[in-house]
C-alpha cells in the first residue's frame, strides 16, 4: 500500500464522509415532508429543492460565532470537532464491497468503530456542560444516561455477529457471512440498530435534545458552523449506523452479482436503513427519559444476552 | 500476559538487540506519546477545573491507548477507548453533571492531603516500574512480525493460558454488580419499610379517633 | 391489539400510506388559491350604488374608511316641484392597514356598495399605499366573483321574489290587455322567463359590462 493509494483512499472517505450525510439529509427533509402530506423544500436548487442543505450549509457559515461569556471557551469551541470527528474515522474501516473496497483493515474492526462511535458523545457532554447553560446541562446529562444505558446492548449485539463470524475484522465477518445469518442474527440486529439510534439521540429517543422541554439540550447554545458541526455529526452518525446495521447484520456487498455489483448492495441497504431512521423519526413520539432507560436495561440488555446464547448454541451444533 | 508470552518467545531474539542509540520512528514517537500522555496525567491531577481534570484523563488513556497500538496490541487499544474514554469517562462527567461542577476552578477540590497522594502515587510508580523493568529487563519485541498482539493472539492467550484469572475477575464483577442490585433495591424496600413503621404508628395513634368517627357514623 | 408490537406496526403503516398519498400543500406563489366567492381578501367598492349615508364609516370598529362627499341640489323633476338635493361621493379610501376584515361595513352597506373580493396580493412597501382611494376600490370591484348557487331547496331572495311578483302582475296586465282587441294566444313572452332574468338579483354585484376594465387591470392597480 504505497502513498497514493493510502491518500486515494482517503479522499474517497472524505468524499463520502461529506456527501452521504448531506443526502440522508435532504432525504430526510423531503421524506418527512411528504409522510406528513407536506412537499418539504422546493426552491433551493431548483429541482424539488435539492441544493437546500447547501444552501443551509452557507447560511450557517455566514452566522455569527457566539460563544456565551460565562462559557469554558476552550471545551466549547472544542465540543463540535470531538462530536463530528469520531464518524469521519470510523467510516475508513467500514467495508463498501468485497475484498479491497474498505479504507483500512482493521483487525478489532467491531470494536473500533464501537469505540470511536462511543468518543463521539463525548462532544456533547464537553458542550451540555460547558454552555454554563442549564437546558445544555440537563441535555448533557440525558446524553450520558443514555450512553450509558444503550452502550451495552449494542456492543452485546455486535459481539454476537463477532462470534458467529469467528473473527472481529469487519471484513473478516463479510466473508463469513451465509444468508441464514440473516433470521439467525435478526434479534441482534434488532438490538444494535435500536440502540444506535438511541446513542445518536435520534427521536424516538432524542430525549436529550427534546426542543419541547430543554431547548434544544447540549447544543442550546451553539450556533453558526459549531452548531451545523453539530447538525453533521447527527447525520454522519447516521450514516455510520445504518452502514454498520448493513455490513454486521444484512451481509454488506452480499447479493447478487456480488462480485460486480457488491458496493451498489452496500450502499442499498445502507440507504434503506437510514430510511428507516427518518421513518421511525416521523412515526413515533419521544419516549420519556425513564422509558429510555427502561426499553434499555429490561428489553434491549435480555434480548441482546438471549441473541448471544443462541449464537453460541448454533455454532456449537453446527461444529 | 500477552507481553510476558513475547518475553518468553523473545528470548532469543534478546540477543540480537538493536541497542537504544539508534532508535526507529517508532521508538520516537512512542517515547513522544508518552512524555505527552504523562502530561496529561500530571495535569489531570494538579488542573483546579474538576471537568477539566476529566477531559484531561481523556487526553491521558487515550495516549496509552495509542502506547498500546504502537506495540501492535490492537484489541487491548481499542477495548482501552471503549471501555476508559467511552465509558468511564462519560460516568465520571456524569457524576460531575450532577454535582454541578463549575465552570471556573474550584478551590474546595483540594482535600489537603495533597503530600499523601504524591507519596502514594510516587510509591506505586515505583514499584510498578520496578517490576516492569525487572520482569522484562531487556525483552525485544519484534514489531515487524505482526499478529504479537493482535485479537486472535490476546483471545487464545485469555481462554486458554488465562482462563483461570479471567473467570476469577468475572466472578468478581459479577459480585458487584448483585452487590450494586442489593443495594438498590434494599434502599428501595427500605423506604416502604419505613412508612410502613410509621404508617403503623400513625394508625395506631388514628386508631382511636377512627374507631370514634366509626363510632360516630 | 393482543399482538405485542401491533400499535407501532400501525404508526409506521400511516406514515408511509401518507407519504405515497399527494400532498396537500397549496403552491401558492407558483399556483393561485382556488378562493371562494366572498371570501375576505379586499373590499370593492360599487360607487354608482353608494347613498352616501356614512353607515359603513361610521360602523367600522376600527375607523379604516375615509369618506367625503358633498352636497347637490338637483332641479325639480316636474315643473313646479319641489328641487331636489343629493349626495355626491368626493372620496371614499379604506385604510387597509387598519382594516381588520371583520365585514360589518358590507354587512351594514344598505344599499349594495361594498363587496368582498378574494383578491390578496396588495401588500406594500410603504403603509401608506395601503389606503386604497375610490378609483382602486372600483377596480377590487371587478374582481368579485359570483356568488355561490342558492341550495336547490333554498328561499328564493326577496329581490327576486319581489322582481317576479311585480313582473307576474304586469303579464297578467299585458295578457289582459291583449285578450280583449286580438283574443290570440296569450302573451309571447310568459311571465316566468321575464321574471327570471331580473337586472339585479339581492346580493349579486353587477355583472361587469363590456365598458369596464377587466380583472388583469384591476391587478395591475393593486
Amino acid at each position: 500500500m504505497d502513498a497514493l493509494d493510502v491518500l486515494w483512499r482517503l479522499l474517497a472517505v472524505l468524499l463520502a464522509f461529506l456527501v452521504l450525510p448531506l443526502l440522508v439529509g435532504q432525504a430526510e427533509h423531503k421524506a418527512m415532508a411528504h409522510m406528513q402530506g407536506r412537499v418539504g423544500p422546493m426552491y433551493a436548487g431548483g429541482f424539488h429543492g435539492w441544493a437546500q442543505l447547501v444552501a443551509d450549509g452557507v447560511k450557517f457559515a455566514q452566522k455569527e460565532d457566539i460563544v456565551p461569556s460565562g462559557a469554558d471557551r476552550r471545551v466549547f469551541q472544542l465540543a463540535p470537532a470531538v462530536a463530528l470527528l469520531p464518524y469521519l474515522v470510523v467510516l475508513i474501516v467500514i467495508p463498501v464491497g468485497d475484498g479491497d473496497m474498505v479504507g483500512q483493515v482493521v483487525d478489532a474492526g467491531v470494536f473500533f468503530v464501537l469505540a470511536v462511535m462511543g468518543v463521539g458523545v463525548l462532544g456533547s457532554l464537553m458542550g451540555g456542560w460547558a454552555s454554563a447553560n442549564k437546558f445544555s446541562l440537563l441535555g448533557g446529562l440525558r446524553t450520558a444516561a443514555q450512553l450509558m444505558a444503550y452502550e451495552l446492548p449494542m456492543l452485546l449485539a455486535a459481539a454476537s455477529v463477532a462470534m458467529a463470524a469467528g473473527t472481529l475484522s469487519l471484513p473478516g465477518i463479510l466473508d463469513a457471512w451465509q444468508w441464514w445469518w440473516l433470521p439467525w442474527q435478526i434479534v441482534g440486529g434488532l438490538v444494535f440498530f435500536t440502540a444506535g439510534l438511541a446513542e445518536l439521540q435520534r427521536p424516538p429517543f432524542d430525549a436529550p435534545v427534546a426542543d419541547s422541554e430543554i431547548i434544544f439540550g447540549a447544543y442550546t447554545e451553539y450556533t453558526g458552523l459549531r452548531f451545523a458541526l453539530f447538525l453533521l455529526a447527527e447525520y454522519a452518525g447516521i450514516v455510520v449506523l445504518s452502514a454498520l446495521t448493513a455490513v454486521l447484520f444484512l451481509g454488506g456487498w452480499h447479493g447478487p452479482f456480488a462480485d460486480t455489483l457488491g458496493w451498489v448492495w452496500t450502499l442499498l441497504k445502507t440507504a434503506v436503513l437510514a430510511f428507516v431512521v427518518i421513518w421511525l423519526r416521523v412515526s413515533y413520539p419521544r419516549l420519556r427519559e425513564d422509558q429510555i432507560q427502561r426499553v434499555a436495561w429490561t428489553v434491549l440488555v435480555p434480548l441482546a444476552l438471549f441473541q448471544i446464547a443462541l449464537t453460541g448454541v448454533v455454532k456449537v451444533v453446527i461444529q | 500476559m500477552t507481553l510476558t508470552e513475547a518475553g518468553h518467545g523473545a528470548v532469543a531474539e534478546a540477543a540480537a538487540h538493536p541497542g537504544f542509540l539508534s532508535p526507529t520512528g517508532v521508538e520516537i514517537v512512542f517515547v513522544l506519546v508518552g512524555l505527552a500522555t504523562l502530561g496529561a496525567a500530571v495535569v489531570t491531577v494538579t488542573t483546579k477545573k474538576l471537568v477539566h481534570a476529566a477531559l484531561w484523563l481523556v487526553a491521558a488513556l487515550g495516549g496509552v491507548a495509542v502506547e498500546y497500538l504502537l506495540l501492535t496490541a490492537e484489541f487491548i487499544a481499542w477495548v482501552q477507548v471503549l471501555i476508559y474514554v467511552g465509558s468511564v469517562v462519560v460516568l465520571l462527567l456524569f457524576g460531575l453533571m450532577l454535582t454541578k461542577a463549575p465552570i471556573g476552578p474550584s478551590p474546595d477540590a483540594d482535600s489537603g492531603n495533597r503530600p499523601v497522594a504524591l507519596a502514594a502515587a510516587l510509591v506505586s510508580a515505583a514499584t510498578l516500574v520496578t517490576l516492569v523493568v525487572d520482569a522484562f529487563r531487556t525483552t525485544w519485541i519484534d514489531l515487524g512480525t505482526t499478529g504479537r498482539g493482535s485479537t486472535r493472539v490476546t483471545g487464545e492467550a485469555l481462554f486458554r493460558g488465562w482462563v483461570l484469572p479471567f473467570e476469577a475477575l468475572s466472578v468478581l464483577l459479577l459480585a458487584a454488580l448483585v452487590g450494586a442490585i442489593v443495594l438498590s433495591r434494599k434502599g428501595k424496600a427500605a423506604r416502604p419499610g419505613d412508612g410502613h413503621g410509621g404508617g403503623g404508628t400513625r394508625t395506631s395513634g388514628h386508631g382511636r379517633t377512627g374507631r370514634d368517627g366509626e363510632a360516630q357514623g | 391489539m393482543a399482538v405485542p408490537g401491533a400499535g407501532l406496526a400501525k404508526g409506521l403503516a400511516v406514515t408511509l400510506r401518507t407519504m405515497t398519498r399527494r400532498s396537500v400543500t397549496a403552491h401558492y406563489p407558483d399556483v393561485q388559491p382556488e378562493l371562494p366567492p366572498r371570501s375576505r381578501g379586499v373590499i370593492g367598492l360599487f360607487e354608482e350604488n353608494c347613498t352616501v349615508c356614512m353607515l359603513c364609516a361610521r360602523e367600522c370598529p376600527d375607523w379604516c374608511i375615509y369618506i367625503d362627499s358633498h352636497k347637490e341640489t338637483m332641479p325639480a323633476a316636474a315643473p313646479g316641484g319641489r328641487e331636489r338635493s343629493r349626495n355626491v361621493l368626493d372620496r371614499f379610501a379604506i385604510d387597509f392597514a387598519l382594516c381588520m376584515y371583520c365585514g360589518i361595513c358590507i354587512e351594514v352597506c344598505p344599499f349594495d356598495a361594498l363587496f368582498w373580493s378574494p383578491e390578496f396580493e396588495y401588500a406594500e412597501t410603504d403603509i401608506r399605499d395601503l389606503t386604497h382611494e375610490r378609483d382602486t376600490l372600483r377596480e377590487w370591484m371587478w374582481t368579485v366573483p359570483e356568488p355561490p348557487a342558492l341550495d336547490a331547496a333554498a328561499e328564493e331572495p326577496k329581490e327576486m321574489a319581489a322582481a317576479r311578483k311585480s313582473a307576474e302582475k304586469l303579464a297578467a296586465k299585458e295578457a289582459g290587455e291583449g285578450q280583449r282587441p286580438s283574443g290570440g294566444p296569450p302573451s309571447a313572452s310568459p311571465p316566468r322567463s321575464s321574471g327570471a332574468t331580473p337586472p339585479s338579483s339581492g346580493s349579486t354585484p353587477p355583472s361587469p359590462s363590456a365598458e369596464r376594465p377587466g380583472r388583469a387591470e384591476g391587478e395591475g392597480d393593486a
